[in-house]
């Protein structure tokens, strides 16, 4: 019988098995790469590298994990700490804004296919819009949830889901209705 | 209703797009950056503490004449005015409280980093 994420949790806080912490990684480590991939714009290298981090900081403090949420979005608030984290010191580094960030991605360059239009149109959504959608809709994360992770009121995580679709609608219009 | 049907289209797209990422390796980079395994030793830390300080108590009572300095002070304690017994236990009281709020400020700041 395969055990659950609470019988993990439960064997790293008892034993510190590394094992266990292990196969905590193996299960939520493509959502959480998944996640920061699309945060960072498809920067596969600093996305793996906030991902490690993010799992690192999740053993470092996982007595603190109550079990009042799911692990994953645990998890997810952890990653999500980590990218805001990690942009704002390369903010104060090099002085990049969201703008600038925009503007490195030429629309002209995306790839056939639907769905590189979808990731690419994905990416040029506003930070907030962006991390909304990719939780609630693509993740699977409730509302409520999501406004956990984020930590910001639920109405605005609705807004933002709901400006992010309608911007994605938009974008993908040319490839007509599905 | 169409409204709705697109939503979900868009839903399932997304998912499809967000394709499963393959460890590749990453759980075995992620397991070596982790701390080494607490020392089983660690655990018995605990039971070491209260064993000598149980030790040092009953070095204390034999070396005080039979813990006789408890039983002055406690006498003592009986002839002070009850003014000034409540202003002892208020005194204790906010030190208890002031000691038990630092350590959930503490606690909290770290839950939070």
């Amino acid at each position: 019988m395969e055990l659950t994420d609470a019988d993990l949790i439960t064997r790293v806080l008892v034993d510190d098995d590394h094992h266990a912490f292990g196969e905590l990684v193996r299960r939520h480590q493509s959502a959480v790469r998944g996640l920061l991939r699309q945060l960072t714009r498809t920067d596969l290298a600093l996305a793996d590298d906030l991902s490690q981090e993010t799992f690192i900081r999740a053993y470092k403090h996982i007595r603190s994990f109550r079990g009042e949420a799911r692990f994953s979005t645990w998890l997810h608030r952890i990653a999500y700490n980590c990218f805001r984290e990690d942009a704002r010191r390369r903010k104060e580094l090099v002085g990049i804004d969201d703008q600038q960030l925009q503007a490195e991605h030429d629309p002209q360059t995306a790839d056939a296919g639907l769905r590189h239009d979808l990731m690419h149109a994905l990416s040029l959504l506003p930070l907030p819009e962006r991390t909304a959608v990719l939780l609630c809709c693509q993740n699977g994360v409730s509302h409520d949830e999501a406004a956990r992770i984020l930590d910001i009121p639920l109405g605005t995580v609705k807004t933002n889901v709901l400006r992010g679709r309608e911007k994605l609608k938009k974008t993908l219009a040319a490839w007509g209705p599905n | 209703m169409e409204a709705m049907n697109q939503e979900d289209s868009l839903d399932r797209q997304l998912r499809e797009a967000a394709s499963y990422i393959e460890d590749d390796g990453f759980t075995a980079r992620v397991l070596r950056q982790l701390p080494a395994p607490r020392q089983r030793g660690r655990s018995a830390r605990p039971v070491i503490l209260i064993g000598m300080s149980l030790l040092a108590s009953a070095v204390a009572y034999v070396l005080s004449d039979g813990g006789r300095f408890v039983v002055v002070g406690i006498t003592r304690l009986t002839v002070l005015p009850s003014l000034w017994i409540f202003l002892l236990a208020l005194g204790a009281g906010i030190l208890v409280m002031t000691g038990g709020l630092v350590a959930a400020m503490s606690k909290t700041s770290e839950l939070r980093s």
